[in-house]
């Protein structure tokens, strides 16, 4: 296999064999949003300024333009780490660049598979599709997937669950 | 390279390899390693799997969330059939193939000839359901808002405001709505932020119908679905007209029960946890109540009352400025700290464990109000043995389990999930000899338990010698806690997810975390292990939790 050091690595993202990526577009979503928190908050301070003329304003609002520029170098990273794959018997989703993750959820433990789209997501023409299991700690939303991608795979897992269903 | 699936460079898709067959060959940590993640990081370079991405023909696919609310029927069953297509490369998958086609027209052609379109939800819902925010704003801005605006304005400013709300439920309305799509259940939410949630009805074990306040004035009902395995209800359908939702109920448990390899979710339900009306089992262990009592009274809130009580008496001889009220404060604060313990004490008091005949336990407890539940040993889902720091001295533990119950089936027992005692307190002894009836092959003396590794104490150093986690044969357990020992065991069979996770520091020191998810209660945690074996055991766990639910 490519790396050198396979172990370090198990929970490195990255397209392997099986891995689908997510849209790129989950990046600039994620930078659309930071932006238009950033624009609010930082146009907050500056009407603020303009009219109290606090000289710690602007200082916070630097600090703020900072701040998420950071979040957005994380979040973009973040975003662009998602990676699912469809397995015989569970589906693996993982993500995070930080702090990685890797979830394994079998289809027979799924409860109900969601799938969301917020107005900026539609915007950027992606859904969220969440797989829940009993366990309120499972974590397996895959975000950022093409709406009919995100379709088709909330009917192979309703598909599969059907055949691996089962009670506790 | 001992992987017997695909390789890397075959198109097949992911089902296609094993993370099963727990065979104990050396390859397996790499096999294991190659499969979670060998390759470098190019976002969306490479080509997908071209068996899965034939789905993905957008002709195929309009959507259902960007699309008009109408259309939805009409695109879900366009998106059966490359479902259908993308199963039938797998062996597993086509079962599913076969049924699903099929089904979409059978379930709509049973529920409305023609093409189901999306039942909308009855429109006084938005209303129903923000009437309540509604009412906080109203009371919040009244009497300002009187006083500031005066009558006319005022009326006028909530007109608007009820005009806005009317607006908005009519939006919503639009987009709310139920449907049957082959043996789903849809429930489609939100204005903005829209959501499909899609049901599974092989998965429904039970559905109520329940009328709050306001719904029972409009004449509406709320149907709150009950999933196989689910620590509460789930997806509410809220609201219909009563009618409806009674017949909607009816349909669908007609449809849960006619799924294939599926109990009647009727006969299940009563089957499963129906307290037997069977001669009471003959105790097989009582806690002792004065082990009860002492234990309770070597909490923190207990200990530390004498303190608070020498406080308050020095208060009351040095200070005068220490009034009444503040010593009756006082006095209710110890009172309350104390509180928790004394209901304990009278909560585990008279605690008696029993074994019935088909193997369930019955525990009973309780002084003022008893208590009794009997607990199916293929219902715990975790099991929890605490060494307070206090109680070590005496040897004591605590054995609490999480159990996925039935709402309603006793009285007193009213949520799903709850946490129960197993033992309040006992000795190692005692405890080592009464876990198995509830998770069969935990010896608390033997539990091969592996220590993690020396990297490990750069992140935790108090606790690396506490740190414990392993494989039992039927279940995993955990160890973690430094002065609040807590072990924790989750049977195979009970896993609903495993996760691994690793933080920038761990990364650094060759480590990761396994999670073990468990329904009604905390995942078992195995923090800092060597990342070699941290993938191994998720591996392994997976294929033990696949076994295990096949063979139960």
């Amino acid at each position: 296999m490519t790396s050198g050091n396979p172990v370090t690595s198990a929970l490195d993202p990255g397209p392997q064999r099986g891995w689908h990526p997510v849209s790129p577009r989950l990046a600039w979503l994620e930078l659309t949003r930071i932006a238009i928190d950033t624009a609010l908050l930082v146009g907050a301070c500056g009407v603020a300024w303009s009219f109290l003329g606090y000289r710690w304003l602007p200082v916070a609002a630097v600090a703020l333009l900072a701040l998420n520029t950071f979040r957005a170098v994380v979040s973009v990273r973040a975003a662009r780490s998602y990676g699912y794959a469809e397995r015989e018997r569970d589906l693996l989703v993982r993500h995070g660049r930080m702090v990685r993750h890797l979830s394994i959820v079998p289809y027979a433990r799924m409860q109900f598979v969601d799938v969301t789209a917020g107005p900026l997501e539609r915007m950027f023409g992606l859904a969220t599709v969440q797989l829940h299991t009993a366990a309120a700690a499972s974590d397996a939303t895959v975000p950022g997937l093409a709406p009919a991608e995100a379709v088709r795979l909330r009917d192979r897992l309703a598909a599969l669950g059907e055949n691996a269903g089962e009670g506790l | 390279m001992t992987e017997p699936g695909p390789s890397g460079t075959t198109p097949a898709p992911p089902g296609g390899t094993s993370l099963g067959s727990p065979a104990d060959d050396p390859g397996r940590v790499q096999d294991a390693t190659a499969r979670f993640g060998d390759l470098r990081d190019a976002p969306g370079g490479t080509a997908r799997p071209d068996s899965l991405s034939d789905a993905q023909d957008p002709t195929a696919h309009p959507d259902d969330l960007n699309g008009a609310p109408a259309a939805t029927a009409h695109s879900d069953d366009l998106s059966g059939a490359p479902a259908a297509t993308a199963h039938s490369d797998d062996p597993s998958g086509a079962r599913g193939a076969t049924a699903r086609p099929g089904e979409p027209g059978g379930g709509r052609g049973g529920a409305a000839a023609g093409g189901e379109p999306r039942t909308r939800l009855h429109p006084l819902t938005p209303v129903l359901k923000s009437v309540r925010t509604l009412a906080l704003i109203v009371a919040a801005v009244s009497w300002r808002g009187l006083q500031n605006l005066g009558p006319a304005h005022y009326a006028e400013a909530l007109l608007a405001l009820l005009v806005l709300v009317l607006l908005y439920s009519a939006l919503a309305w639009r987009f709310t709505g139920y449907e049957v799509v082959g043996r789903e259940l849809r429930v489609h939410e939100g204005v903005l932020s829209r959501r499909v949630r899609a049901v599974p009805l092989e998965r429904l074990q039970s559905i109520e119908v329940v009328q709050p306040l306001l719904a029972r004035l409009a004449g509406l009902a709320e149907l709150r679905l009950d999933m196989a395995g689910g620590a509460k209800s789930e997806a509410p359908l809220a609201f219909l007209p009563l009618a409806e939702a009674t017949a909607l109920r009816a349909r669908l448990l007609a449809m849960a029960a006619a799924a294939p390899g599926h109990p009647p979710a009727a006969a299940a339900s009563s089957s499963a946890d129906e307290p037997a009306a069977e001669a009471e089992p003959a105790d097989v262990f009582r806690v002792d109540n004065t082990d009860v009592l002492r234990s309770q009274l070597l909490t923190p809130p207990v200990m530390f009352t004498p303190l608070a009580v020498l406080f308050i008496v020095g208060q009351l001889m040095f200070n005068s400025d220490f009034g009444i009220f503040a010593l009756a404060s006082m006095v209710t604060a110890v009172a309350g700290t104390v509180g928790a313990p004394a209901m304990r004490v009278l909560n585990f008091w008279n605690f008696r464990l029993g074994l019935a005949a088909d193997g369930r336990l019955r525990i009973r407890h309780g002084l003022l109000e008893t208590r009794s539940q009997l607990v199916a040993p293929h219902r715990v889902q975790s099991l929890t043995v605490t060494w307070p720091l206090l109680w070590r001295a005496k040897g004591w533990l605590r054995v609490t389990l999480a159990v996925a119950g039935q709402r309603g089936r006793e009285p007193g027992q009213e949520s799903r999930a709850e946490t129960d005692r197993l033992l309040p307190v006992a000795t190692v002894d005692t405890a080592r000899s009464l876990i198995p009836l509830a998770v069969p092959g935990v010896d608390l003396l033997a539990l091969p338990l592996v220590p993690v590794p020396a990297a490990a104490g750069w992140l935790a150093p108090l606790r690396r010698q506490v740190l414990r986690a392993g494989l039992l044969d039927g279940a995993f357990a955990s160890v973690d806690g430094l002065a609040t020992r807590v072990l924790t065991v989750v049977p195979y069979a009970r896993i609903q997810s495993v996760r691994l996770r690793q933080g920038p520091l761990q990364r650094r020191l060759g480590l990761a975390t396994v999670l073990v998810d468990v329904a009604g209660g905390a995942p078992a945690t195995a923090a800092h292990r060597e990342l070699a074996q941290a993938v191994a055991w998720a591996d392994e766990l997976t294929a033990r939790a696949r076994a295990a639910r096949e063979a139960g």
